[in-house]
């Protein structure tokens, strides 16, 4: 097992989640900008931006709103993708692909749960801010070494998992096909619920419209 | 009395770590408290600020600025801390809602909409058009939060019902509707139409019936199992 790339992949996995909440929140993290990011670096964007936009379109609905904490749909995206490039070269095409969305889908699971743990230990800071307030800086920002570690404990798991692990040959394969059919009829299901509203129907039908011109076309 | 440009790179470059050290007991207290030090020199004053402040605080992270903003005037002006902490309280849940349905129920999954759709079918262009059209807006809001809310004071609360917040709702709105349309008709087209239609169905019951996502990500995982069972 190489552990080189398994650990080049945690270290920008942990640099990629710190935009989920602890800086600045750009989206770079969105499964389909890290899904770009990691195809990039891996030479194959294509494939990168499929599983990230799949892993999208599934945690679409997912909304942080309050003290509500979806599961971990930045994680996911991340985890789906990293693996998938690990995993590649000792696995076929179908087992890659399974194996990721596999991987991605129980790491947002478990991504949501250490978020839980995180954000207790960071009451922890608060605490010992209120006792020393004049480190108020240094209590906040550790903050971001929270969120950070919680990536390394959250990715270093699954990459090393997926620099191990083989598709057994005995399954069938999973093909793409199944993977985007599921992740697109969950994508369906969030957006209809997002955005399929009475004073919307005519740009749904505009849009159906458009859809339906390139298809003929 | 000015925000001053050095001051107002301070504040936005301390907004980015608003949500750093998010707890469930303060949520973003101390990312607030954080950044309210960076627009007050005078060390008596951040004293006062972490004594007054402490506590809960919790609103958008990017509309916080206009919180922030308002607060640092407010603090330039010497009114009552009594005065500040109740505009605060209001401010931060007025914000909060406005934010979230703005950008994590709007705008945000309408221009992830938009970048899967061209992402499948063109590759880089659709995480990058996601990701520079959604910073715009973001950033936009971040800068002119700080400038708004130092400028209008109290009444930037006014600002919820202004068209900067309003004409991008609307907007995000109807590109969502328009790219859910066409994604409505390109689905069965592209993949396989007796099989998006049941597991559309089903996952749409367990969103309007306000099944955890939890629970939606363990069903998809049982999916994915049973098909593998019923290929082997």
């Amino acid at each position: 097992m190489n552990l080189h790339p398994i650990l080049t992949m945690t270290l920008l996995g942990s640099l990629l989640i710190l935009d989920k909440y602890a800086f600045g929140e750009f989206g770079i993290s969105m499964p389909l900008v890290a899904g770009l990011i990691i195809g990039a670096i891996y030479g194959d964007i294509r494939q990168g931006v499929f599983l990230g936009g799949i892993f999208q379109l599934i945690f679409l609905g997912g909304l942080p709103i309050g003290r509500d904490i979806p599961p971990d749909s930045q994680g996911a995206g991340i985890v789906a993708c990293g693996s998938y490039f690990l995993m590649r070269p000792g696995n076929t095409l179908e087992g890659a692909i399974f194996l990721a969305a596999f991987f991605g889908l129980v790491a947002g699971i478990v991504g949501g749960a250490l978020e839980i743990l995180v954000r207790r230990y960071n009451e922890k800071l608060y605490y010992q801010f209120m006792r020393r307030e004049n480190r108020l800086a240094l209590y906040h920002f550790l903050g971001l070494a929270t969120a950070f570690f919680r990536g390394v404990v959250l990715f270093l798991p699954f990459f090393l998992l997926a620099g191990i692990i083989t598709y057994p040959a005995v399954f069938s394969a999973y093909t793409k096909d199944l993977l985007a059919i599921v992740g697109v009829s969950m994508g369906l299901a969030n957006a209809i619920y997002l955005f399929a509203k009475r004073r919307t129907v005519v740009y749904v039908l505009i849009g159906g419209l458009c859809a339906l011109a390139l298809f003929v076309l | 009395m000015r925000l001053g440009f050095i001051r107002f790179i301070k504040l936005f470059l301390a907004s980015f770590f608003i949500q750093s050290s998010w707890s469930f007991f303060s949520m973003q207290a101390m990312g607030f408290l954080f950044n309210l030090s960076r627009g007050v020199k005078d060390p008596d004053k951040k004293r006062d600020i972490y004594r007054v402040h402490r506590g809960f605080y919790n609103t958008h992270p990017y509309m916080s600025s206009y919180i922030v903003g308002a607060t640092i005037r407010a603090y330039d002006r010497g009114e009552k801390a009594e005065d500040i902490v109740r505009f605060i309280s209001v401010a931060q849940t007025s914000f909060a809602s406005v934010g979230d349905q703005l950008f994590w129920q709007t705008v945000r999954p309408c221009l992830l909409l938009v970048g899967v759709i061209l992402g499948i079918q063109f590759g880089w262009v659709g995480p990058v058009l996601f990701f520079v059209l959604y910073n715009i807006l973001h950033l936009y809001h971040r800068g002119t939060g700080l400038v708004e809310g130092y400028r209008r004071g109290w009444d930037v609360i006014y600002l919820l019902k202004a068209r900067r917040i309003t004409l991008p709702q609307q907007l995000g709105e109807g590109l969502g509707a328009l790219a859910l349309g066409f994604l409505i008709l390109m689905a069965p087209f592209n993949f396989r139409a007796l099989m998006i239609l049941p597991l559309t169905g089903l996952f749409l019951i367990m969103l309007f019936r306000k099944f955890s996502a939890v629970l939606i990500i363990i069903i998809i995982l049982v999916i994915f199992l049973m098909t593998i069972i019923f290929m082997v």
